[in-house]
């Protein structure tokens, strides 16, 4: 059988005056009818890219297709006229449905726009059709989703509303550009799902290209690795995942965090006896939103009482999807943000009677590392100079010893020392996580808190940097408090974990206890959405779970006038 | 219709604005060295005619008393007489507001007939020879001042060619048409050169915006895509822009009257100011304010209707 | 582009330094014998009507305009990012404050209150630059206000405060340095309008009085012979249009440079 779609030995190059680099090299991969394909690779290895190819949508002029040949149902479509095919035949959904769907139309008049190109449906019946594209998709009420924008919706919603979109024209072949990578996992499941329900009900053949390999492994029948721009590996998954054959594909493998069998997190330590070094009792902010002059002012309750505490030495998980409140925790605990109620006492100090006091103590002995590796260094500065103002700030390190400790700070973090010299942007992402880990451990902290500090990196980074926070917790005896909404990390690095959900605790424990036999529903459904890397322990609930999507959209009832 | 209940709340949220500018207004006369009577009056004022505005404007209470009895006067719709026209300063300024709003009407019009054409060539082109001559053009019509620019647009169009009259206003609507198509131009060619920058930079970016391109991965042609998707996001901010750009332009008035002898508010502060007839350029002054905090509000609620995501 | 813009600045800085040396007549002399001759060799630009080289004219214009961007742009800079920085920086009522003073300012057009308070101090220069400080400055501290805003949530501000880095540390070694990016671009463009601003009001007759030769003096000066001797006119005014494509095209330069948009 011939495959519904086929990429044979396609290159793209990038010119640009003298410069001229292959972007693409010689890709080869079939779709066939009704399958799900994956294709899986970190960034910069082309996965975009070539799916935009395919489209016609080179993102910009300086590309051109080399060599090789797309051909759908045996008919080449690289040179053939691609309208005719863009949309109607293959339909493209995006990671970020925010900015793909057009904020200053309706989500209806956008399914209307496909549906009176492709299938000459206007009026009344264009209509009607996409009001009923709506609610296969999902939307609770889809006439009252018809004449809506899309930033009245959630995320997850807004991307059921890009599928409904690109469904409008009824194409064959979906793409699926990392449609899940912004969303929180229970809604990942859920799109996913979708994905997999329209494949069966409509014979549709999707591509769907991902960074984690998790979402590959439960959704999809075959794999494409890609890296650098080649395809380095592509077969049937099981197949491919029981025994990768390419050394690439083995590292991907082993970066993945895994949830089930799991190495030992870090020993869990006498925690009983030791004084806690934070106490957090009762804890409460509130933030002012909205409102204004003669408005209602609102009250949005980030934190709603959270009490909790850390003894010396411990590694602690904090885990939420987005809006649970644990980065607005992070901040509070720092003395960032204030309180609006409750108490934090770090050392014997109280942020609340005594806090000048208490500042002092958590400025030299935490540190904090944060999510977006450009953004949390200063782009003035370089590297080293970021590193000796600490240093000089913190006034423990004698001027001319200042240095030699940057030299050691940056060996450390396994970074060379030459790296001093450089401004952050002209390092990676992962080398700039480093140098924001130097300057935390520049304090000679006995606390490091890390806020999503490796969300924004890929996988294989992922992976040294973890391993990096493992070993400095060792040998230093740190005290780590890692928050994170990948709970897979979480389980491989912390010996205690806690989940946090609008701005609650909701289950504290050992990790490998509540990982085991979570005591709450919620902990649970959470557990159960990880799409791991095992096709065989598929991803459970999610489908009772439409309503919260709707809702989170949302708050809504979180706020409190006052 | 919750978004546009901003409309009936935003005198209200106006009034520290309108505060600060029934100060200002108030203070500029104050500052002026000397008698404020003499000031207002003129050398030549009678010793009754003193005694009047010294008890109209309580000029011999405290500062905070005059401002008292100013707001008092400016809410009886009295503004003070003009030293030389020997009139109201409020039926003054209602006898030079048409040209004056004519004239920025006329600006508006012909800078949208010109910029929208020009940034959509050129977004559309971008990189190409079109495209870099637009792009010239509008750069160096950043510096074109419009005193020049208005004398040089006589020098070709009325003393040249004499298409077109010189100056002044004109008695019936076909002349009064005629004397504002200079003028505007002048407005329109300056202000244009902004607008034109600003649009062809929203509609470049929204070419290459995540909006076009899912547009186009269903298969709209590029012109539906430039047209529906582009220009409507495109000409959000350009719509604040032209509101940041009103008092600009109402000010810009100013000159383009003096050039072309418009008898607009604008000429008429010029004059005043040279004449020391500073009841008028208080007035004016305070009539411009007010027009200005009137087109933002009018902008403001274009852009609520243009921009369903805000809210104001 | 950048190259463009400076070699244009650069040229009218040389012109306005070395006019004493290289403009061929008195700017200001006047001379009974030349009136309204048309560009020649002798008078490359022509004479006006009271025979003075329009050539030597806008050459001396030159050192009057460029001060005038210049001064009339960096009095509003300094005023302007200071109470920017602080506003953006302390937020609360310092803030709350100046963004009503920034309003009502903002309120009136910037050329009738540019007007009204030279009609206080009475015409000349000097009242211009008071003027120019007094009413420039909002945009300054709007733009770097702003800035400062966006900066002070970003990760760096925040691991910068978590360090127990003092206040002013974090104000003028972290945030300051990365907002002043985008206001030199402002920089640019607002020396434009300064630039016109400026011969505008000489132009009204409010700002450089006669018979200082100043671009926008000399294009009122010859507003009465405009169907006799356009060459009065063009001249002063391609110098204005020059030395602000010069501003402008610098500024587009820094903008793509620096990555910043206006």
């Amino acid at each position: 059988m011939t495959p519904l779609l086929e990429i044979c030995n396609l290159s793209v190059a990038f010119r640009d005056g003298d410069e001229n680099r292959l972007l693409l090299d010689g890709i080869t991969v079939g779709l066939g009818q009704g399958e799900i394909l994956g294709l899986v690779g970190e960034s910069g290895s082309g996965k975009s890219l070539l799916c935009r190819t395919v489209m016609g949508l080179l993102p910009s002029r300086r590309l051109r297709v080399t060599a090789g040949a797309v051909r759908l149902e045996g008919r080449d479509i690289l040179n053939d006229d691609i309208a005719a095919i863009r949309g109607r035949r293959i339909g493209m959904i995006f990671q970020n449905p925010t900015s793909h769907l057009d904020p200053v139309m309706t989500i209806g008049r956008q399914i209307c726009e496909g549906l009176g190109r492709h299938r000459g449906l206007t009026g009344a019946a264009a209509r009607a059709e996409a009001v009923d594209l709506l609610a296969q998709v999902g939307f609770p009420d889809p006439a009252e989703a018809f004449s809506s924008y899309a930033h009245r919706f959630s995320g997850g919603m807004r991307q059921r509303a890009m599928i409904a979109v690109a469904l409008a024209c009824e194409p064959e072949i979906l793409i699926a550009d990392e449609p899940t990578t912004a969303l929180d996992v229970t809604i990942q499941a859920q799109i996913l799902r979708l994905l997999m329900d329209l494949r069966d009900r409509r014979g549709l053949s999707i591509i769907l290209i991902t960074h984690d390999l998790g979402v590959v492994a439960q959704t999809c029948d075959r794999i494409a690795v890609m890296r650098r721009g080649q395809l380095v590996e592509v077969g049937e998954k099981r197949a491919l995942l029981a025994a990768p054959a390419h050394a690439y594909t083995r590292q991907l493998v082993a970066s993945h965090p895994l949830l089930s069998h799991a190495e030992a997190a870090l020993p869990r330590h006498d925690a009983d006896g030791a004084e806690p070094l934070f106490d957090v009792r009762g804890l409460e902010v509130a933030f002012p939103r909205g409102g204004g002059f003669l408005r209602p002012r609102r009250v949005f309750r980030a934190l709603k009482g959270v009490s909790f505490s850390v003894r010396p030495g411990e590694t602690v998980g904090i885990v939420g999807e987005s809006g649970s409140g644990k980065s607005t925790f992070a901040r509070t605990i720092m003395g960032l943000t204030r309180a609006t109620a409750g108490d934090v006492v770090f050392a014997g100090h109280s942020l609340r009677s005594g806090r000048a006091a208490a500042l002092k103590a958590l400025r030299s002995e935490v540190a904090m590392v944060f999510q977006d590796p450009f953004n949390s260094l200063n782009p003035r500065m370089t590297i080293g100079q970021t590193l000796a103002e600490v240093l000089r700030d913190q006034g423990e390190t004698p001027h001319d010893r200042i240095p030699g400790r940057i030299g050691e700070l940056l060996d450390m973090v396994g970074l060379e020392r030459a790296l001093a010299d450089r401004r952050p942007r002209s390092l990676s992402g992962g080398q700039c996580q480093r140098a924001g880990i130097a300057r935390a451990l520049a304090v000679n902290p006995k606390v490091i808190v890390a806020d999503e500090c490796v969300a924004a990196l890929d996988v294989t980074i992922q992976a040294q940097i973890v391993a990096l926070f493992r070993d400095l917790a060792e040998q230093q005896g740190l005290t780590l408090l890692f928050i994170a909404h990948d709970l897979a990390i979480v389980r491989n690095l912390c010996e205690r974990v806690v989940v946090m959900h609008h701005g609650e605790i909701v289950e504290d424990g050992p990790s490998a206890e509540v990982f085991a036999r979570p005591a709450r529903a919620y902990t649970a459904e959470l557990i159960a959405a990880i799409p791991d890397i095992d096709p065989d322990r598929p991803m459970g609930g999610a489908r009772t779970n439409d309503k919260n999507d709707t809702n989170a959209n949302n708050a809504n009832k979180e706020e409190l006038a006052t | 219709m919750h978004r546009y209940r901003f409309i009936l709340l935003r005198p209200l949220q106006l009034v520290p604005v309108l505060f600060g500018i029934s100060v200002i207004t108030f203070v500029l006369v104050r500052l002026i060295p000397g008698d404020p009577a003499r000031v207002l009056l003129g050398a030549r004022a009678t010793p009754s005619a003193i005694a009047n505005i010294r008890a109209q404007y309580g000029l011999d209470d405290p500062i905070w008393v005059q401002y008292l009895f100013f707001l008092k006067n400016l809410a009886q719709g009295e503004m003070g007489k003009s030293v030389v026209y020997k009139i109201d300063v409020l039926r003054l300024i209602a006898t030079r507001i048409e040209p004056t709003l004519a004239l920025v009407v006329a600006g508006v019009v012909l800078t949208l007939i010109i910029a929208v054409p020009f940034a959509a060539l050129s977004a559309r082109r971008q990189g190409r020879a079109a495209d870099q001559a637009v792009r010239l053009v509008s750069t160096a019509g950043l510096g074109f001042p419009a005193f020049w620019l208005g004398t040089m647009l006589i020098l070709l169009f009325s003393v040249r060619l004499d298409w077109l009259p010189v100056a002044g206003y004109g008695e019936t609507f076909s002349e009064r048409f005629q004397h504002m198509v200079l003028p505007g131009l002048t407005i329109a060619l300056s202000l244009s050169a902004i607008i034109t920058r600003s649009l062809r930079a929203g509609m470049i970016a929204g070419l290459s915006s995540d909006v076009a391109t899912a547009a186009r991965a269903r298969g709209m042609p590029e012109g539906v895509v430039f047209w529906r998707h582009v220009v409507p996001n495109a000409v959000v901010p350009t719509v604040n822009l032209l509101a940041v750009n009103i008092g600009w332009l109402i000010g810009g008035t100013v000159v383009v009257e003096s050039v072309f002898a418009v008898p607009g508010l604008g000429q008429l502060m010029v004059r005043a100011i040279f004449s020391r007839d500073y009841m008028v350029v208080q007035g004016v002054a305070l009539a411009f304010a007010l027009a200005t905090v009137l087109t933002n509000f009018l902008a403001d609620i274009l852009t609520v209707a243009l921009d369903p995501r805000v809210e104001m | 582009m950048l190259a463009g813009g400076l070699a244009i600045l650069g040229g009218f800085v040389a012109l306005a330094l070395l006019a004493p040396l290289i403009a061929p007549f008195d700017p200001i002399l006047q001379n009974p014998e030349a009136k309204l001759l048309p560009p020649s060799w002798a008078h490359p630009f022509g004479t006006d009507n009271f025979g003075r080289d329009v050539f030597s004219r806008v050459l001396w214009g030159a050192r009057i305009d460029l001060q005038i961007a210049v001064l009339g742009v960096v009095f509003p800079f300094l005023i302007g990012t200071g109470a920017g920085t602080v506003a953006g920086f302390f937020g609360g009522w310092v803030d709350a404050v100046l963004m009503r003073i920034i309003d009502v300012v903002l309120a009136f057009p910037f050329l009738v209150l540019m007007l009204s308070i030279i009609a206080i101090l009475g015409p000349g220069l000097a009242s211009f630059y008071i003027a120019m400080a007094l009413v420039g400055w909002v945009s300054y501290a709007r733009l770097i206000r702003a800035q400062i805003l966006v900066l002070k949530s970003q990760d760096f501000a925040v691991a910068a405060a978590s360090l127990g880095f003092s206040r002013l540390r974090i104000m003028f070694r972290h945030l300051l340095p990365n907002a002043l990016a985008g206001s030199l671009v402002f920089v640019m463009s607002d020396a434009v309008l300064v630039l016109l601003n400026g011969a505008s009001i000489s132009y009204l007759g409010l700002g450089v009085q006669p018979p200082v030769a100043e671009w926008g003096v000399m294009v009122a000066e010859a507003q009465g012979f405009i169907s006799q001797a356009w060459w009065i006119t063009l001249f002063p005014g391609l110098a204005i249009v020059t030395l602000a494509f010069g501003f402008s095209l610098t500024g587009d330069a820094l903008a793509d440079l620096m990555g910043v948009h206006e």
